[in-house]
């Protein structure tokens, strides 16, 4: 029986999403200009499967992104297999197991999408595009800043004129909060409160906790420590135990190579920052752009991971998120993302062979052309790349000539068809 | 001014609250004074922008950075737990968020015997984390106001609401059993915004500290 089709019931799972032709040349764009950028800086690509099984990833993910794997049966092992919902440690699990007799470091580049369940009500996407870099066998400073000054050389190269990568520091706020002894509830409350920058929260909490004051002085320092670099000598001033300091040291390192690069102003500091996924252990970042509540690009150190799968290295590494950087920064990409084809080559009568042999050349010659098929009027091709983007309408006009109908101005002029078997058609 | 820091504050008394202690820090906005039909109120010279929305809203227009800065009732951000920061509490729209019920229910009621109960309210969220804590299965009743009915015409045993005096649960014949949460307004602020735009907002950030009380306030 032939049942009838409602476009009602045609749908796609929620936080997933088809991309049509104009938003898929952007985030094509997006990705081809990180890709390149992480090349320059020597990063060499790797493509990790989009499923594994979930015992040997989840090692390699924490407690959150845990929660969030999309999991299902596979009936050949029948073990749990899990669509990866972050490419990191897929990284991390090739280079433990796969590359560890390649000299160090290893810079290694990925672009990938992953999957997270998230609240459906809320409408989030559970279906991300990452582009990111990881740089495995350096411990120093120098690592952490290479991979905030890429991060910044990539948002220039795309053209964002105002963004903050805003630097935090795992370890600093470790060093506060290590020294609490409280319950683990109670510090787990302590923590949200500083996560949120919920300042009277925190005193409440602290009030209640008969901690010394100096170590209440400490934790209520944490979430103002945000600004500009003068967050850095604040700090100095507000906290005093040896691990905080360290990782001051540390910031300090990066914002040296930093301005060396010359790209200091682009940053700012959160030492208050508790974001960031549990595998971080020492620098982490993220990069915004006004006006969306999102980052866009995060990332930061993470010396132990690589460890669960056999193999301790020091690693530093950061990724993009496609889809936020596509809707922060939407607007502006209309410009560089010419999503128009080139030329729409019509001719009438039976015989097609003259326009297939014009649009084989003007392709050799590097320009983009589509064949119009289709039998129609002149007006009717004219019509149809007006709507489908094309810039010029190219009609066989005798043997010798073709006649070329610009779609913007709707000027026409005359092209000998030898000049374009030379490769000499100009377009404006 | 590309800087414009934008507001959201929800109509009603809390909006003219917030301004009057805005303007204690030099923030004020001479065009909301004379239109009272408009949304969204600006202040050129200084590089604010305000706009009016519903109270519920406020935390979303936040978190999606149409607003840099709201400000909203705790027991909002309790239901919505959004992804914002929240750096001030504000000390006034003092009330808080209790269970109730009718006054014969009371007499021989014992909170530790609660097994499966229903139960009406506004905060269906806040409302299960708490009865879930305790272990107590709950079915829950949204409702969009006067939660006070509802155990009077037997559709819930108890209800989950906010209550300032208590006048309201007094008239209609009911007592606070438990409180779940003190509330009170506070200022919250974008994720991206405040890395963004961190001096201006530090700047009004720590203004509002200086100007606001130890004295919490109930409004109205």
């Amino acid at each position: 029986m032939n049942k009838s089709v409602s476009p009602a019931d045609i749908t796609l799972p929620k936080g997933v999403k088809d991309f049509l032709p104009l938003k898929a040349a952007k985030i094509v764009y997006l990705r081809q200009t990180l890709l390149d950028i992480f090349s320059r800086w020597g990063f060499r690509p790797v493509i990790p499967p989009s499923m594994e099984y979930l015992s040997v990833l989840e090692r390699g993910l924490g407690a959150a992104l845990q929660a969030k794997t999309v999991r299902f049966d596979d009936r050949q092992s029948g073990q749990l297999v899990t669509f990866t919902p972050d490419i990191t440690p897929q990284v991390a699990r090739i280079v433990a197991t796969r590359m560890r007799e390649m000299p160090l470091p290893l810079r290694l580049s990925y672009y990938g999408r992953a999957l997270r369940h998230e609240e459906q009500q809320q409408g989030k996407d559970r279906e991300i595009f990452q582009a990111g870099v990881e740089l495995y066998g350096i411990d120093g400073a120098e690592a952490d800043a290479e991979m905030i000054a890429m991060a910044i050389e990539a948002l220039q190269a795309l053209g964002v004129e105002k963004f903050t990568i805003d630097i935090g520091q795992v370890e600093f706020c470790r060093g506060i909060m290590e020294q609490l002894e409280l319950p683990a509830e109670q510090l787990a409350r302590i923590s949200e409160a500083i996560a949120h920058k919920d300042n009277s929260g925190l005193r409440r909490l602290l009030e209640q906790s008969e901690l010394p004051p100096p170590q209440v002085a400490e934790v209520e320092a944490l979430p103002r420590l945000f600004g500009g670099v003068e967050v850095l000598d604040r700090a100095a001033e507000a906290v005093k135990n040896e691990r905080s300091q360290k990782a001051l040291t540390n910031l300090r390192q990066v914002l040296d190579v930093l301005k060396v690069y010359g790209l200091e102003q682009y940053v700012t500091f959160d030492l208050g920052e508790m974001q960031g996924l549990d595998y971080h252990t020492g620098i982490t970042f993220q990069g915004y752009i006004p006006g969306y509540g999102q980052a866009i690009c995060a990332g930061g150190r993470y010396d132990r991971l690589t460890a669960v799968y056999g193999y301790p290295v020091p690693a530093t590494g950061f990724t993009f998120n496609l889809l936020n950087l596509l809707f922060a920064h939407d607007r502006q990409l209309d410009d560089v993302v010419g999503e128009t084809t080139d030329l729409l080559i019509s001719q009438s009568g039976e015989d097609k062979q003259l326009a297939q042999r014009i649009a084989r050349a003007v392709r050799q010659q590097g320009l983009s052309a589509a064949r119009d098929m289709v039998s129609r009027t002149f007006e009717q091709s004219v019509d149809y790349a007006s709507k489908m983007n094309f810039r010029y309408v190219m009609t066989v006009a005798g043997e010798s000539e073709v006649k070329l109908h610009s779609i913007a101005d709707s000027s026409e002029k005359t092209v000998s068809i030898e000049a374009i078997f030379a490769g000499n058609l100009e377009l404006s | 001014m590309s800087d414009t820091i934008t507001f959201a504050l929800p109509k009603g008394r809390i909006m003219q609250d917030s301004m009057e202690l805005f303007a204690q820090i030099g923030i004020t906005c001479p065009e909301m004074e004379s239109e009272n039909r408009k949304l969204v109120f600006e202040n050129r010279e200084q590089g604010y922008r305000f706009m009016a929305v519903r109270a519920t809203d406020v935390p979303t227009y936040v978190e999606y950075g149409c607003a840099d800065i709201g400000v909203v009732g705790k027991d909002t951000l309790l239901e919505q737990g959004k992804d914002l920061y929240e750096p001030l509490d504000l000390k006034f729209g003092y009330c808080r968020l209790v269970v109730a019920e009718p006054k014969e229910l009371m007499q021989d009621d014992d909170p530790s015997n609660w097994s499966n109960i229903r139960v009406a309210t506004k905060y269906p969220n806040v409302t299960e984390r708490y009865f879930a804590a305790k272990g107590i299965q709950v079915e829950l009743i949204k409702l969009y106001g006067s939660i006070e009915l509802a155990p009077l015409v037997g559709l819930s045993e108890r209800i989950v609401d906010l209550v300032s005096t208590g006048a309201t649960l007094r008239d209609n014949g009911m007592v606070e059993v438990e409180t779940i949460a003190e509330v009170t307004t506070r200022l919250i602020v974008n994720r991206a915004s405040l890395k963004t735009k961190h001096e201006r907002i530090s700047r009004i950030i720590d203004g509002l500290e200086k100007v606001i009380g130890d004295e919490v306030r109930i409004s109205g």
